[in-house]
């Protein structure tokens, strides 16, 4: 739970985390959109191992980043053979499964696998924000973007809670394991249902408390912050520098300019 | 003038329950006052009173010379601050620095003058270094020294504290109150702490307020207090446990005590006169060094 969740890295310094929030934001948009509209799986696959490379040379473990990676790639995997035998007309092969015969098709597959790609090229690009860049920085970044104020002060409180409240349910979650609350399935749903429940609670009673310590600082409705500064010169120019390759690379991989 | 001046204050919970029933309750400026008293005594609804969280139901309460209903949000929290028993009630930015900086943004301060306040605020706490760190990496101890910050950054006149040690290792206890005692004689910053640990008391509090069920049973400086042994009974608290020792050796013992030292190095100087001369080494190595 806490290493899918750790955001220990991002607070390291390095070549990454030195970048301003702004710059790595638009940059991950554009690659964003280039993958999830990219009609060949070769850019999405190209972005996908080039963001594991760069996570890699930044030393994550490998364990925080199968975690991380583990649902998405389950979620491909299904999407992949789904599109396979549902997809298509070209047969490819036949399975025959309780009495039922299922046909891997052609289209599918490459349709399946285009969606594939798309899939892990847009988490990947999504996994190394995350792991380069602390989520109040991004969420403060947002606000160059004219982002409502008030939807980044409850992005911010919700982070900062998420781990408050991690903290408690998995506090209560070991008193209930201590006291045989998931030996049994039943038992179990009925442990999960009340932890549920007792962390919701919490989170009002949190949210009371929270309030109150506010209102003592002078809080009037609006979380007040920072001025963001100015862009330096060395972010705008690697800003302009990667737009470019990114349109580059969409121009020749995604769509073939070159035939 | 004075910093707190409470009278008569009576507040009842809408489910009847009568926390507060007309108590008196004055703080000097400069003064380090704690009130001491068990759970469910009243420091806690004292505490949000005096910092306008509940409203009382009657008597008057005014913070440094004005009745709290005439201040303004701004005004009555530049004038008294209070440190949450759970940071994690008070710690709600994602950032050291963005927590300090909280408070005074709200007041429209220049950025510069924000800044120069929280580098102020976490040098006073020993904290600077933990600045750029986010709140879900700190310890227990450094929360708790980083929430103080984050109320002092506000320059409150009046700073109260809802059991500051709560949940502290020995270290971490001493140094917080270490702390205190340097906001108290350097700052002259007026310290008001509610608790119902007893034993650093003697050492930092000029005065005590003993509250039980929602009355003051007694007032003063600790020597005073702390020799009233049934009133200490009675309120559900116990003496500081080197005054126990003595207590109990004068009584059963018959050891001559004069008074009821409080604090170790009393003890020490009392035990000392007592000892045969002879008895004692000189140039022996002092425990623990």
């Amino acid at each position: 739970m806490f290493d899918l969740f750790s955001d220990i890295f991002t607070y390291r310094d390095n070549a990454l985390t030195r970048i301003d929030p702004r710059v790595k934001l638009l940059i991950a948009l554009a690659a964003l959109i280039a993958v999830v509209t990219s009609a060949r799986p070769v850019l999405p696959l190209a972005v996908f191992v080039l963001c594991l490379g760069t996570i890699a040379a930044l030393r994550i473990p490998a364990k925080l980043v199968a975690l991380r990676l583990a649902a998405p790639f389950s979620t491909v995997a299904i999407l992949v053979v789904i599109q396979t035998f549902v997809t298509g007309t070209t047969p490819l092969f036949a399975l025959t499964l309780g009495g039922w015969t299922l046909t891997a098709k052609a289209e599918g597959l490459r349709q399946g696998l285009l969606l594939g790609a798309r899939v892990l090229g847009a988490l990947s690009i999504v996994l190394l924000l995350g792991i380069a860049t602390p989520a109040h920085r991004i969420f403060q970044a947002l606000r160059g973007f004219r982002i409502s104020k008030e939807w980044v002060e409850i992005a911010i409180l919700m982070y900062r809670y998420i781990f408050v409240l991690m903290d408690r349910a998995g506090d209560l979650a070991a008193a209930q394991r201590l006291r045989l609350g998931y030996t049994a399935p039943r038992r179990a749903l009925a442990s999960f249902t009340a932890l549920a429940g007792a962390t919701v609670v919490h989170s009002f009673e949190q949210a009371g408390r929270t309030h109150n310590a506010m209102r003592l600082r002078g809080y009037r409705g609006t979380m007040p912050f920072g001025p963001l500064p100015a862009l330096g010169r060395r972010d705008r120019g690697l800003l302009a520098l990667l737009l470019t390759v990114i349109a580059a690379a969409y121009g020749f991989f995604a769509w073939g300019i070159n035939g | 003038m004075r910093a707190v001046d409470v009278q008569g204050v009576s507040f009842t919970y809408d489910d009847g329950t009568e926390a507060l029933a007309g108590i008196d309750f004055r703080v000097e400026e400069g003064e380090f006052v704690a009130v001491l008293g068990s759970n469910g005594s009243g420091k806690t609804t004292l505490i949000q009173l005096l910092v306008g969280l509940l409203k009382a139901k009657s008597g008057r309460i005014a913070i440094g010379g004005r009745e709290i209903g005439s201040l303004t949000a701004e005004e009555l929290y530049q004038r008294v601050g209070l440190v949450f028993q759970n940071p994690n009630d008070q710690l709600f930015a994602a950032t050291v620095e963005e927590d300090c900086a909280f408070g005074p943004r709200n007041l429209n301060i220049p950025e510069a003058e924000v800044q120069r306040r929280v580098t102020e605020s976490l040098a006073a706490v020993a904290a600077l270094s933990l600045r750029g760190r986010a709140i879900h990496h700190l310890s227990f101890g450094e929360q708790k020294r980083v929430s103080l910050a984050g109320v002092l950054a506000m320059r409150p006149a009046v700073l109260i504290l809802d059991e500051p040690t709560a949940g502290l290792d020995p270290a971490g206890e001493a140094q917080m109150m270490q702390l205190l005692k340097k906001l108290n004689r350097e700052e002259r910053m007026t310290v008001i702490l509610a608790t119902h640990t007893v034993d650093m008391l003697p050492l930092f509090a000029n005065r005590i307020y003993v509250l039980d069920r929602g009355r003051v049973l007694q007032q003063g400086p600790s020597e005073e207090i702390f020799c009233h042994q049934e009133m200490i009974v009675r309120a559900k608290l116990r003496l500081p446990y080197v005054s126990r020792l003595m207590y109990e050796m004068k009584r059963h013992d018959g050891v001559p005590i004069d008074g009821l030292p409080l604090t170790i190095g009393e003890a020490r100087a009392q035990l000392l006169e007592l000892i045969p001369k002879e008895m004692i080494l000189p140039g022996i190595e002092e425990i623990g060094s």
